[in-house]
């Protein structure tokens, strides 16, 4: 099956009865039962879409990582800490390449304390760097939910209200131990319009249903590692606006010279990113240059250190435009009540399969896999793109 | 919805319906059809209330001649007052689809604690307080005083009922207590009386288990009612106890001691009577002779005490000549309360039949038994002649004649039993003399000769034979309802090993076993680290429960599970436990997850439910057998055995197992809830055991949940619990466990239903 790839080994995942899952049909075959679980995995995947509401494009978000005793765990292997983290790297990197102009920051809790781990920052090399130091943290104590919100909320307040304040808790343990009511934090959460997401690892504990539910955040509870994964690939999307406001916004879009005589960087000079990481500083040639204030930079979207401008180039703001017009889900019929051509109309293949999906938009037809191709990387129907021109 | 249930039309006030609740309304109908007695049961959370109701009353429009009411009983006034938040539902239903007004008369009935307006009489905390107060100013002779002597203080309210409360009938609607007490303050009524004069018209009643069960009560109020009644009673699976309680005295030395002050008090004011008022005492006389057939009218309000089952027979003979006079009388209880006094006066446990009792009695004090059947009515009498006002004060020699009335009626199904100490304390001599009753088909015999139906049903009733065999009575239906699922929301584990091999149970000869409490002490540490939010534990019994968590604390198990979640314990003491029930709940509410220690049996395991977060899991430490060393439990024993052929140890494991299933199912309430099931010892594999479950737990316990060992057991919760937190909405339920009304038209869904109902 599909997933197999993805787990990386059998033993490790939870046992399954799988003799209890399939039924054999009439003939004694278990085809039938066996095509229902794909097809079933398929449209777990396509679930969440919006429709066409307004998502947000800035976002600022604040990744709560529970350190606690409960994460030594070893139900995820290696460990239920070491497994979220690798997990968070990956979601780091997808998180910035599909928003890229978006800022994230970590906090820790153990020990009935929150510590920051990273600032909300834009840089996904400077996250991964910490997320893969953090694997030697010690797990100790119980997890705080009040202290590490509370810990989001003071840098989130200051945020600008254009931009969307979530924050996302990867929670392992059960309980909380907390100095005041959280319920009164809650409030405090929804006047600022931050959204509280709960990813639990063990089970459904009530204070997070209810944070989740005052907040308008989400909460799920992990079944095994690639579900986690799901999970947490599911914050990727940006969540809608709660907030109608809107606002024009300075940026830079600088060009790559590079470095080559007469356009002003044929000069060596400083790389701004380097000089705040405190690396390997080393002058060189070529780069993007700020605008507004000349400072360099190798890499983008990044916030300007010395005029605070945000820089990105035009292909990182198309990268996140498609939240703001997302495809809408196609529909499901059965290969029954399709007369004409049974043929897929992006990979052109004899539909043999008996569901299949209809744009509502162009009514072209499509097989599963395509539909969700179309819907997870494409972001536009062909069938639609192909009638316009 | 409209359905039709066996081509009867019943309102549903839901859009939807469980297909269990169709199921139930099925064999409901064929019960009433049948004009016989029924036992059903279904899980709790399923809508037994509503189905139970809207049934009723739908049967009740169609044949109004053959049923004219329903009289359903509950245990708790909370309770009592869901019913009527049902019953309004179905009402407004009923107006909405109709567009007409209906005209069911609905309420409910309650104590005067509960139901009292008067300013001061309400002010009074205690029922039995309330009751003596209300008597105070509502006596007959008080009222005729009044009209002498109009300093004398009455109730308005009732004066104000009784002049004009029962010309005009209540309108018809659904009243429940709050509903009852604003409409007669609106009338300036009295409310308590108001409801129980309109009992005998209304359509539907909802009162407690004792205005039936009890005879003293019983034959006050309810004695009205029509013999065409439909009588249910709800969450029954302990009403054979609440039978036998309500027949059974228990006096001790203390109780003795103020029955002779009573004795005294009454003796002097016959004297003062006689010296001012001869003739009343001549007039009662004259009356004694007469008969105890007196229609007195202002008996309703003369609750001095009623008769504990007095025999027809009885009221139609004269009292004999021997108590007729007051001193007489007065005389003759002395002689009774020294004798019992003298019996008191024991160092070994003495334990003799009614009639062994009687004639000892004979022979040592002559005191013969007819005189004895009268006791009670004829203080009954003394006392209204004599105007004492405070009856509260005269409660011990009330029990007293209750006694002397029970022991001379009965010589069957009764024991009596004289004990010089406690068990617990053998060494503190404090006796007792327990007059108990064993067998409880005798409370319930007259509920179940004089109404045509009688439903008795519950979440947990199994074996459901055994119920018919302890109430002596012969039902039509008898049938078990499972709980159609949408998932499995309920994972039932029986725990039997240690991760060391031992074998875990709470067994006398191993409980003292210190790597069984280690083991028992283990499972909870494990479980309160996968489990979230609340826990609830049952031990035993409380001195188990004491030594176990004593035994926790020194091998420093306690401190860890501590670490997971925060303890709380049930005590004997009403108020503590109240309090940590509070912060229990408040502890799952927020977060930290709690845990809370009880005892089966105790009021934890009775009365309050774990809804969702408040209870994740159960564990079931041990099998609450009852104390087998009891006296009183073995008398029942033989005589179970004896009348019945109920072996004694069938009884015992389906007393046990009756207390596991209500425990456990304390966290199941209703199929979007989900729980762990953890049932802490080895016995519950064996089948007899594991066969006295409700069906609806039993289906879900598969061989690969026998026998486990805590490792095993966590595993599985753990896997479980994160299931359960998948999303589930009401769609998914939809067609499978939540019916619209095509889908209950459908062929196959009505086939489906017919297999819910198992008749055993």
């Amino acid at each position: 099956m599909e997933e197999e790839g993805e787990r990386t080994k059998r033993w490790e995942g939870d046992y399954e009865r799988t003799w209890e899952v399939l039924k054999e049909d009439e003939t004694g075959s278990l085809k039938a039962s066996v095509d229902d679980i794909i097809l079933q995995a398929k449209r777990r995947k396509l679930v969440h879409s919006h429709g066409k509401v307004r998502l947000g494009m800035m976002r600022h978000m604040f990744v709560v990582i529970d350190a606690s005793r409960n994460m030594i765990d070893q139900d995820l292997k290696p460990s239920r800490l070491v497994s979220s983290l690798k997990l968070l790297e990956l979601f780091v990197e997808e998180f910035f390449y599909q928003n890229p102009i978006s800022q994230v920051g970590f906090i820790t809790t153990r020990n009935k304390r929150a510590e920051q781990l990273t600032e909300l920052g834009g840089m996904p090399k400077k996250h991964r760097a910490a997320l893969q130091k953090a694997v030697e943290i010690q797990c100790l104590g119980e997890p705080s939910l009040y202290n590490s919100l509370y810990m989001a909320l003071q840098t989130l307040r200051h945020v600008p209200s254009h931009s969307s304040r979530e924050v996302l808790v990867v929670l392992g343990s059960l309980t909380t131990c907390d100095p005041f009511d959280l319920r009164s934090l809650m409030k405090t959460l929804n006047e600022f319009k931050v959204r509280v997401s709960v990813i639990g690892l063990s089970a459904e504990v009530h204070i997070c249903t209810l944070l989740a539910q005052e907040t308008g955040g989400t909460y799920h509870v992990i079944l095994d590692e690639p579900h986690f994964k799901e999970l947490l690939m599911y914050h990727v999307t940006p969540p809608p606006v709660t907030n109608m406001e809107s606002s024009l916004i300075r940026m830079g879009f600088p060009q790559f010279s590079a470095g080559t005589v007469g356009d002003g960087a044929d000069k060596p000079s400083f790389n701004m990113a380097q000089l705040e990481s405190q690396g390997d500083v080393s002058l060189t040639l070529g780069g993007y240059f700020c605008p507004q204030c000349c400072a360099k930079y190798g890499q983008l979207p990044v916030e300007c250190k010395i005029c605070g401008l945000t820089l990105a180039s035009a292909s990182h703001l198309a990268r996140s435009y498609h939240h703001l017009f997302p495809l809408e889900a196609f529909e499901e019929t059965s290969l029954e009540n399709i007369s004409g051509d049974r043929v897929c109309e992006a990979c052109q293949v004899q539909l043999t399969k008996q569901q299949v999906c209809i744009c509502p938009e162009c009514k072209a037809i499509f097989c599963l896999d395509c539909n969700l191709f179309i819907h997870e990387s494409l972001h536009c129907c062909p069938g639609c793109i192909h009638s316009q021109s | 919805m409209k359905l039709t249930v066996d081509g009867l039309p019943v309102y549903f006030p839901y859009e939807f319906i469980y297909p269990e609740q169709f199921a139930y309304m099925l064999e409901l109908k064929r019960t009433l059809d049948a004009k016989g007695h029924g036992v059903l049961e279904m899980p709790s959370g399923t809508g037994k209330t509503v189905s139970l109701l809207s049934l009723i009353v739908a049967y009740q429009k169609v044949h109004p001649e053959e049923v004219s009411k329903l009289i359903y009983c509950s245990r708790t006034v909370p309770e009592i007052e869901k019913v009527m938040m049902e019953l309004k539902k179905l009402v407004l239903y009923y107006n909405k689809e109709t567009n007409t007004p209906s005209d069911l008369l609905a309420l409910a009935l309650s104590s005067r604690k509960n139901l009292c307006i008067h300013p001061e009489v309400k002010s009074l905390r205690l029922g039995k307080e309330v009751d003596g107060k209300c008597h105070s100013l509502t006596a007959s002779y008080v009222r005729k005083n009044r009209s002498t002597d109009p300093t004398v203080p009455i109730c308005s309210f009732f004066e104000e009922f009784d002049a004009n409360g029962r010309e005009v009938p209540m309108p018809a609607g659904v009243y429940n207590l709050q509903d009852i007490k604003e409409f007669a303050q609106r009338h300036n009524w009295c409310p308590y009386f108001l409801a129980r004069y309109t009992l005998s018209h209304a359509n539907v009643v909802v009162y407690s288990y004792h205005y039936l069960l009890d005879p003293k009560i019983a034959d006050l109020v309810s004695r009205e009612i029509s013999k065409k009644a439909v009588v249910v009673f709800d969450e029954a699976h302990n009403i054979d106890n609440v039978c036998i309680d309500s027949l059974s005295v228990n006096i001790n030395r203390r109780m003795l001691d103020r029955c002779s002050n009573n004795i005294e008090m009454l003796q002097s004011t016959i004297e003062k009577i006689k010296e001012t008022d001869a003739m009343k005492l001549r007039e009662e006389y004259q009356r004694m002779v007469e008969g105890l057939m007196e229609a007195s009218v202002a008996r309703e309000t003369d609750v001095y005490m009623a008769n504990p089952i007095l025999p027809d027979d009885i009221l139609k003979e004269t009292v004999p000549g021997s108590i007729r006079t007051g001193e007489h009388f007065v005389g003759f209880l002395k002689r009774f309360v020294e004798y019992l006094k003298s019996r008191l006066r024991v160092n070994h446990v003495q334990a003799e039949s009614p009639l062994a009792f009687l004639k000892e009695l004979y022979d040592k004090v002559c005191i013969e038994r007819k005189p004895l059947r009268f006791c009670a009515e004829r203080l009954r009498c003394l006392l209204r002649t004599l105007e004492v006002a405070n009856i509260i004060d005269l409660s011990p020699l009330t029990l007293i004649c209750n006694f002397a009335t029970l022991v001379s009626t009965y010589t069957k199904g009764f024991t009596l039993i004289i004990e010089p100490f406690e068990d617990k304390t053998p060494t503190i001599s404090n006796p007792v003399l327990r007059f108990s009753c064993l067998d409880a088909s005798i409370a319930i015999k007259p509920v179940f000769d004089r109404f045509q139906t009688v439903i008795i049903t519950s979440g947990t009733l199994s074996p459901l034979d055994m119920y018919p065999k302890i109430l002596d009575f012969r039902p039509v239906t008898i049938a078990s309802f499972s709980m159609t699922l949408a998932r499995t929301c309920l994972c039932p584990i029986i725990v039997g090993r240690g991760n060391d091999q031992v074998t875990m149970t709470s067994k006398f000869e191993t409980r003292e076993d210190i790597a069984v409490i280690r083991n028992y002490g283990t499972l909870l540490l494990e479980l309160s680290g996968v489990v979230p939010d609340g826990i609830v534990c049952f031990f035993t019994s409380y001195m188990y429960m004491e030594s176990i968590v004593a035994s926790w604390y020194e091998q420093g198990i306690l401190e860890n599970i501590q670490r997971n979640k925060l303890i709380f314990i049930e005590t004997q003491d009403g108020a503590e436990t109240s309090m940590a029930l509070e912060k229990y709940q408040e502890a799952c509410e927020n977060g930290r997850g709690a845990i809370l220690l009880s005892v089966a049996r105790g009021k934890v395991s009775e009365g309050i439910d774990f809804v969702h977060h408040y209870g994740r899991a159960v564990i079931m430490f041990g099998m609450p057998y009852v104390y087998t060393q009891s006296r009183i439990l073995k008398a029942r024993l033989e005589y179970l055995r004896d009348q019945f052929q109920i072996r004694e140890n069938d009884f015992l494991t389906f007393d046990a197992m009756r207390h596991a299933a209500q425990c456990v199912g304390r966290a199941i309430r209703g199929k979007t809830d989900y729980g762990v099931m953890v049932f802490a010892d080895k016995r519950y594999s064996r089948a007899d055991k594991r066969g006295k479950l409700p069906r609806w737990i039993q289906e879900h316990i598969t061989d690969g949940s026998l026998n486990l060992t805590i490792d095993e057991a966590v595993h599985i919760s753990k896997h479980f619990l994160k299931l359960m937190a998948q999303p589930f909405s009401r769609d998914d339920q939809l067609g499978l466990s939540l019916l619209t009304l095509e889908q209950l038209q459908s062929e196959d869904m009505l086939r489906r239903i017919e297999q819910i109902a198992h008749q055993s």
